[in-house]
């Protein structure tokens, strides 16, 4: 028996059958909807089935044809799988090809435009949804990953602060005079893994480690006339190779907080922009993802975060917060104390709109948003500015500086 | 402070601009007024607008720069960008085919594509953003007509393979495929030629003729650019 060949050509229009003269046998037009043709380009590009090719195949198959020829390999597999009928790949093929110099004149051909300048309107506009499309697809579900990135990120923190404290209490048996002068644990390891028992704790030594000229003299002079004891040469290895491990998981940990803000600038650009990549990512996992995050009013959004310090602040005594994680934002925690309520309400509601952007339409307005709230916090400050007698209960800032770290307990970590 | 304009004396759709300062500065006719896309400067002359290209920022200005003698992107052209990343380029392309001519970007990062479809194709008939990788053309076959020119700039080893394979689906018989290719390889006792001899070798294997290179330091001294003919192709079948 004789073997008729169809070409099947998708496209923008629709599927259209070639037969072997190279003129159209069969063809289904798309719906002349922009999103509807998106979403059959999207499935056709990915190999899948779309419901013209059946029928366009099947008017083929009563016409005669018995072997189908397609140039996307994916979608002629498709086809052979669940239409049951006999496939060819050629690619390029000559129908193609003819159809791709003239895709203006098939467009008048088979009425899908009446005029072939039409088509590059409909081509711009269906190629634009295609792409939005895709991008959704390629971003979705991406938000559950900032969310259990974030989560690592605070079991690090934890890890670190438990391992952390105690390197330092079993270092310091030998030599208990560094916890103190060593604030971060970081150092700390650092200086422990390189320099091991404090006899190598000379001023040379610790300034090698990128520590200031003046705190290597103050502590190679604690290491000289330390009370601790002695170390065996299987103890400080043993505390050595736990100095080791922390310092990998800190590296972890920032490889980490660079992982976030990559996958923020995918995800929610707009967000990042407006709130940086750290907070914008905290928010979208205390609300456990993008969307549950879009769907908060405002309001719940400059209070997010509280609940966590409100019961810090019952188990320590600390004063009970104000605001949600959004005040670790330079623009809340920097205004004037009086206004801070206010620029947390302007501030939470511009990040709603940049959290909805991402959400939903991704589109870029991040700078937009951002020079807008720039603009709102400036008149407000203009409107309240700070009254006078503030400016005399300011203390000089060099005796701030020395306040500080005595009124908060030591800060361990970053 | 007056500007004045010229047309570029070998290439359609491209201008000179003369500014406060001596050397004419290259520059295309803003095919969505009041917009820029990478910060680059606007100038209004007479009843036009104009983007000034920078050279620094874009090769293909670069090798005009540099004495490009072919242009084969022109007024009408249907060009096929692969590479197209958040537009700089490709805007200027866009310019210069102008609103008869058509533009397909395609490029695989979903962050750049999302910038260029905001900042650009949207202001822009003529182009049309395509996400995906330019190593398999089947999955854009749907949507891309035969073009006169393909640009290639993906910053990827095996480009001139990749190119190939978006000619032969593409490409019109006798139509030009420009490639930037590497040029300086890390091993610096190599020959710069002997790093992307073997790229062109690609293209000559497969129907293509080389007829220029062009060298595109100072503007970028990591690259050339390579104009080439299509003057034959192989049907293959897998
Ligand atoms: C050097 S940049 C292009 C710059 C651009 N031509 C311009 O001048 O404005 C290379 C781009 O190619 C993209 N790219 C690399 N490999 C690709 C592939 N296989 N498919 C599509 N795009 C790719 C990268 O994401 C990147 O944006």
């Amino acid at each position: 028996m004789n073997v008729l060949k169809a070409t099947v050509v998708t496209s923008v229009l629709g599927v259209i059958g070639f037969g072997e003269d190279g003129k159209i046998a069969a063809y289904k037009l798309f719906s002349q909807n922009t999103l509807e043709i998106a979403a059959k380009l999207v499935d056709i590009d990915a190999g899948k089935n779309v419901s013209e090719i059946p029928e366009v195949v099947k008017e083929l198959k009563e016409k005669g044809f018995t072997k189908f020829v397609f140039e996307n390999p994916a979608l002629s597999r498709t086809v052979q799988a669940q239409l049951n009928v006999e496939v060819e790949v050629v690619s390029p093929s000559e129908v193609g090809e003819n159809f791709r110099r003239k895709m203006g004149e098939y467009a008048v051909q088979t009425g899908f435009v009446k005029d072939a300048s039409e088509l590059s309107r409909w081509i711009h506009d269906v190629s634009m949804e295609v792409s939005q499309l895709k991008v959704r697809k390629a971003t979705e579900k991406r938000d559950l990953m900032i969310v259990q990135a974030v989560q690592a990120l605070d079991d690090m923190d934890k890890t670190l602060n438990l391992i952390s404290t105690r390197i330092r209490e079993w270092y310091g048996l030998h030599f208990p005079e560094l916890d103190r002068l060593v604030e971060k644990h970081e150092v700390y390891a650092n200086l422990v893994k390189n320099l091991g028992r404090k006899k190598d704790f000379t001023q040379e030594n610790i300034e090698k480690l990128g520590i200031s000229q003046n705190k290597a003299a103050q502590i190679a002079k604690a290491a000289a006339s330390s009370m601790g004891g002695e170390l065996k040469d299987q103890d400080i290895i043993q505390i050595q190779s736990l100095c080791s491990c922390v310092l990998g998981l800190f590296e972890e940990k920032s490889s980490t907080e660079k992982y976030i803000e990559d996958l923020m600038e995918e995800v929610a650009p707009n967000t990042s922009f407006l709130s940086g990549a750290t907070l914008g990512a905290r928010l979208i996992a205390i609300a456990g993802g993008l969307m549950n995050l879009a769907k908060m009013p405002a309001s719940t959004i400059q209070v997010l975060g509280a609940e966590k310090a409100l019961f810090r602040s019952l188990t320590t005594g600390a004063r009970p917060p104000k605001h949600g994680i959004i005040f670790q934002h330079a623009l809340v925690h920097g205004s004037n104390r009086r206004l801070r309520g206010k620029v947390a309400r302007i501030f939470s509601g511009k990040l709603a709109i940049a959290v909805r952007t991402d959400a939903f339409s991704g589109t870029y307005i991040g700078d937009k948003l951002k020079a807008d709230l720039e603009k709102r916090v400036d008149e407000l400050q203009r409107k309240y500015p700070e009254p006078k007698p503030k400016t005399h209960e300011k203390r000089p800032p060099k005796v701030m500086g020395k306040m500080k770290p005595s009124r908060r307990r030591r800060k361990h970590g970053r | 402070m007056d500007a004045e304009v010229q047309p570029h004396r070998s290439f359609e759709g491209v201008f000179q601009v003369f500014l406060e300062e001596k050397s004419p500065r290259l520059a295309t006719l803003n095919l969505s007024p009041g917009r820029n896309v990478y910060g680059e400067r606007l100038v209004r002359i007479s009843d036009a607008e104009y983007r000034l290209w920078d050279p620094f920022r874009s090769k293909l200005a670069g090798a005009i720069l540099k004495g490009l003698k072919h242009l084969p992107i022109k007024l009408g052209s249907r060009v096929l960008y692969l590479g197209a990343a958040s537009g700089t380029t490709a805007s200027h392309v866009s310019d210069i085919v102008g609103n008869n001519g058509y533009v397909y970007c395609v490029e695989f990062a979903p962050r750049s594509i999302r910038d260029l479809i905001n900042n650009v194709c949207k202001y822009r008939g003529n182009m049309a953003p395509i996400l995906a990788d330019a190593r398999i053309p089947s999955q854009y076959s749907s949507i891309v007509q035969s073009v006169n020119a393909i640009y290639c700039d993906v910053a990827q080893p095996e480009q001139a393979k990749l190119l190939v394979s978006n000619a032969r689906l593409f490409l019109e018989k006798e139509g030009w495929a420009m490639l930037a290719i590497k040029s300086r390889s890390i091993d610096v006792t190599m020959e710069p030629s002997e790093v992307y001899r073997q790229e062109i070798n690609v293209l000559k294997e497969n129907g293509f003729v080389i007829s220029e290179v062009v060298r595109l330091e100072p503007y970028d001294k990591d690259h050339v650019l390579v104009v080439a003919k299509y003057m034959s192709r192989s049907q293959y079948i897998s």
